[in-house]
């Protein structure tokens, strides 16, 4: 087989990517947005969700990857397709941050905080451990995933680079 | 027929809420014009329904720094105004009422700051005022913020807001020239389907 440059694969908002072996998973700009790491070590699986919501009640429930219930569940089913297994799994998640301090603002900016309690409460109830996150503030970030090595980065504007 | 969806718009819906844009974007110019004391005028102005991905391509992608003044609206509307303030358009309000310049998004300290959440808010209420007047509603906004970010976390703010009924961002809205020079500041108005379609009973067109 003929050596392929590593694939570096841009995941939307909404959206879910898979890649195994190298290369590069990356997500853009997360604000209230979560971005969530799944990885199976043992076959060097890697998923990347961008989730906007944290729990998908639409008529249909068309959109998966738009909600952190739907999203993480879509993605094991579609990681355990691929060869990877459940038990296995670890997870590393990015993102949750409050982008504007609105007073009296109601939910508005809590978005991001009830993002991070789903995705926390969906991955626990699916027995994946969170290994580690960078998640709250009021940063945007853009992070990077890796499937060689399970590794996470984040960029966020004005800060150094972080390794998640 | 009441919309259920921003892509359910018929052209005469889309061509009211566009002249909705150019009478708000107006008056916010003219406001504008007062502040700083220039000739600002106005391009034409959009209503735009894209995908998530497609708006953030829209506004230029989704790493860029740009500084965004939030305001919400309720009452008998709801929903997210925003005004996207490029280096360029920041440097011309500040110019006028600081007498100074920046070179980088970094160089904003508080004073910097709270000029320009007021000339964002400014604008945003202009624009409101000539909306609510028009279509004869009240609504109420709430003090407006400031974020200096990537652009397209900005954006994602009346994203996520409204991602529960659409998978589709609408926004009325347009930029500015100064002196005959585009001068980049986008005013943004996102309202939620429901008060979309109120908007339009109210309006006429709406049958």
């Amino acid at each position: 087989m003929m050596n392929q440059a590593p694939q570096k694969l841009t995941v939307g908002i909404a959206d879910m990517k898979m890649l195994q072996w190298d290369g590069e998973l990356i997500t853009f700009a997360l604000g209230s947005c979560i971005g969530i790491c799944l990885y199976d070590p043992n076959v060097k699986l890697a998923a990347l969700i961008h989730i906007m919501l944290p729990i998908n009640m639409e008529a249909g429930r068309k959109n998966t990857m738009k909600y952190a219930d739907t999203g993480i569940r879509e993605t094991i089913r579609q990681m355990e397709a691929r060869g990877a297994r459940k038990a296995r799994l670890t997870a590393k998640i990015a993102g949750g941050a409050k982008m504007f301090e609105i007073a009296g603002g109601g939910n508005l900016g809590n978005i991001g905080q009830r993002n991070i309690e789903s995705v926390r409460m969906n991955l626990r109830r699916e027995g994946i451990r969170i290994v580690s996150e960078n998640v709250g503030g009021t940063v945007a970030r853009t992070l990077s995933f890796f499937p060689a090595t399970g590794q996470g980065q984040i960029r966020a504007y004005g800060q150094p680079l972080i390794v998640l | 027929m009441e919309i259920k969806n921003y892509n359910e718009l018929t052209s005469l819906e889309i061509d009211t809420l566009r002249e909705i844009g150019s009478i708000g974007t107006g008056n916010a110019a003219s406001a504008l014009s007062v502040m700083l004391g220039r000739n600002v005028r106005i391009t034409l102005p959009e209503v735009r329904i894209m995908g998530y991905n497609e708006a953030i391509e829209w506004i230029g992608g989704p790493e860029a720094i740009t500084a965004g003044v939030m305001v919400r609206i309720s009452g008998q509307m709801t929903g997210i105004m925003l005004a996207v303030q490029s280096l360029e358009f920041i440097n011309l309000a500040l110019r006028s009422m600081l007498s100074e310049e920046i070179h980088d998004y970094d160089e904003l300290q508080d004073l910097e700051r709270s000029a320009l959440v007021e000339i964002g808010n400014i604008m945003i209420s202009t624009f409101i005022n000539a909306l609510t007047g028009l279509a004869d509603i009240s609504v109420d906004l709430t003090v407006p913020s400031l974020s200096v970010d990537m652009q397209g976390a900005i954006l994602t703010v009346p994203m996520a807001e409204y991602g529960g009924q659409s998978d589709y961002l609408m926004t009325i809205g347009g930029n500015f020239m100064c002196d005959n020079q585009v001068v980049p500041c986008r005013l943004l108005l996102s309202p939620d389907v429901r008060s979309l379609n109120f908007l339009l009973r109210k309006l006429g067109v709406l049958e």
